[in-house]
């Protein structure tokens, strides 16, 4: 009877709190959106995964290494790619492989959206330290409006690791919830004659043209804000992986194998790190709003900006404000925003090719903000 | 239950350094991809530069004037075009020799008599 007593008091019905049914019911939410509505699908469903193999209750503190913030645990061994920030350079390797710049080349003027694009990151920082947040969280939670998850996750693993889960899930949540957030702020701050603009075809691009990219890209960025190179230099040598055309098997290797195992382990464990007991707090809470507000002020901070640079355009140079949007990273989603509201407007105009312009400047943008961060704060 | 009581907004919490921070980080972000933009804006005419030397040299100033300028997405797909046409429109070598081959048809199942014979189905 002892022995039966014993067991059942390690079982997870014996320990089951409201925080882990809570949990539990997000992680659900999470694989239901995914699955119904495909947002996100490749990070929604192991995030929510995680989130229910995290939130499975055992008998803490038993020795039995189980958790993720158990020394000895699996999940802590994996989790360590988290916490010593490798697995986000891991991952923009992969995407610099799998990025063509060609949009952004072709039309160099379309990069400083995706900086306007930014401005949620340094406000919301603002508004972090104004809740009473520390100079280094306020920080990490601002970066939350840069919309890249590897960004948010390698500047919080640098600057605050206490707060990684929460700031990792807000940051992917609003980047599943892009087709939600944007359109109506996009709506806002745009007349329908701006969202009518059509824009001059992008020029073609050369093979010259696509192999300095990534040579001068690093070396600009890179020697203005070396805190930025982890990630910068991941996706900078990922893409010249790719255009150089003579390493074919790295960049295949980088853009399908290497990332989606990395994406793997990366979202099971940042799911897995959403553990009730430390996760489930009013300053998670106030995490997830301040991301939204973040995310809404880079919205709008790109379209407004677009509408400023059309001041000074010709004419027949004009931007169609929508594609601003797009300069918060959240790659694709928000170019496909872009251009999902500019055929609202008007169904002969496809604004994707213009849109995914900022929207890769703002994976720079967003990797240099953090990189600036680092360098103030560390 | 609620989480946000504890909320407690305080405006000293943000000193000058703060609002420094904020100032100069989104400037220097847009100081990184400035940069970027005007390198990349210069680039096509800077890889031109060979050509257009090579073509005043020559005596062409106005074609070493056009050199490195962009060539809008539709010339190119104009041009795309034309040869596509022009490719599908050419015929490999003929011999310009009419023939014509007797099918060798040595029998089918629907007239050859011999075949019914032999090929019965067996139940």
């Amino acid at each position: 009877m002892e022995g039966i007593l014993r067991f059942l008091s390690y079982s997870g019905f014996a320990n089951v709190t409201a925080g882990h049914v809570i949990m539990i019911l997000v992680g659900l939410v999470f694989i239901y959106l995914a699955i119904r509505y495909e947002y996100e699908p490749l990070l929604l469903v192991p995030i929510g995964f995680g989130i229910l193999i995290g939130n499975t209750p055992f008998l803490e503190h038993a020795g039995l290494q189980l958790g993720i913030y158990e020394d000895g645990s699996v999940l802590n061994y994996l989790y360590q790619g988290v916490l010593k920030g490798i697995y986000p350079p891991l991952i923009f390797l992969g995407i610099g492989a799998m990025t063509d710049f060609s949009t952004l080349i072709s039309n160099p003027k379309l990069i400083l959206l995706g900086a306007a694009a930014q401005l949620g990151i340094f406000t919301t920082y603002l508004g972090a330290l104004l809740l009473g947040f520390s100079n280094p969280e306020s920080a990490s939670i601002g970066i939350i409006g840069g919309a890249d998850g590897p960004t948010a996750i390698f500047l919080s693993s640098r600057l605050a690791p206490h707060l990684i889960g929460s700031i990792a899930i807000a940051a992917y949540s609003y980047m599943a919830l892009v087709p939600i957030i944007q359109p109506p702020i996009m709506r806002l701050l745009t007349t329908e004659d701006e969202r009518k603009i059509k824009m001059k075809p992008p020029r073609s691009v050369t093979k010259q043209e696509k192999v300095l990219f990534p040579i001068f890209g690093l070396l600009l960025t890179g020697f203005l804000a070396p805190g930025s190179l982890p990630l910068l230099g991941m996706l900078f040598f990922g893409n010249l992986l790719k255009e150089s055309l003579v390493t074919k098997r790295l960049a295949d290797t980088a853009k399908n194998a290497m990332i989606d195992i990395v994406t793997i382990i990366l979202g099971l464990t940042v799911g897995a790190s959403t553990q009730a007991t430390t996760f489930l707090t009013g300053q998670s809470m106030l995490i997830f709003v301040l991301g939204a507000l973040s995310f809404m002020a880079s919205t709008a901070g790109g379209v407004l900006f677009a509408k400023v640079m059309n001041v000074f355009l010709s004419e027949e140079n004009r931007i169609n404000p929508l594609i601003g949007a797009a300069g918060v990273s959240a790659v694709p989603d928000s170019a496909r925003v872009a251009q999902m509201e500019g055929l609202k407007a008007d169904p002969s105009n496809h604004l994707l090719m213009h849109a995914m312009a900022p929207n890769v400047a703002g994976v720079i943008g967003s990797a240099v903000a953090a990189g600036i961060m680092m360098s103030f704060l560390m | 239950m609620n989480l946000f009581l504890w909320i407690n907004l305080d405006p000293g919490a943000i000193s000058t350094d703060h609002l420094m921070l904020a100032v100069i980080g989104y400037s220097v972000v847009f100081l990184a991809l400035l940069l970027l933009y005007l390198f990349f804006r210069q680039l096509p005419k800077l890889l031109a530069f060979n050509l257009r030397r090579k073509l005043r040299k020559e005596g062409e100033p106005e074609k070493a004037a056009m050199a490195g300028s962009a060539i809008p997405g539709e010339v190119n797909a104009a041009i795309a075009t034309a040869i596509y046409l022009y490719l599908s429109e050419l015929h490999d070598h003929e011999t310009a020799v009419l023939t014509i081959t007797k099918a060798a048809k040595t029998y089918s199942p629907w007239n050859s008599k011999i075949y019914n014979v032999t090929h019965f189905r067996r139940f």
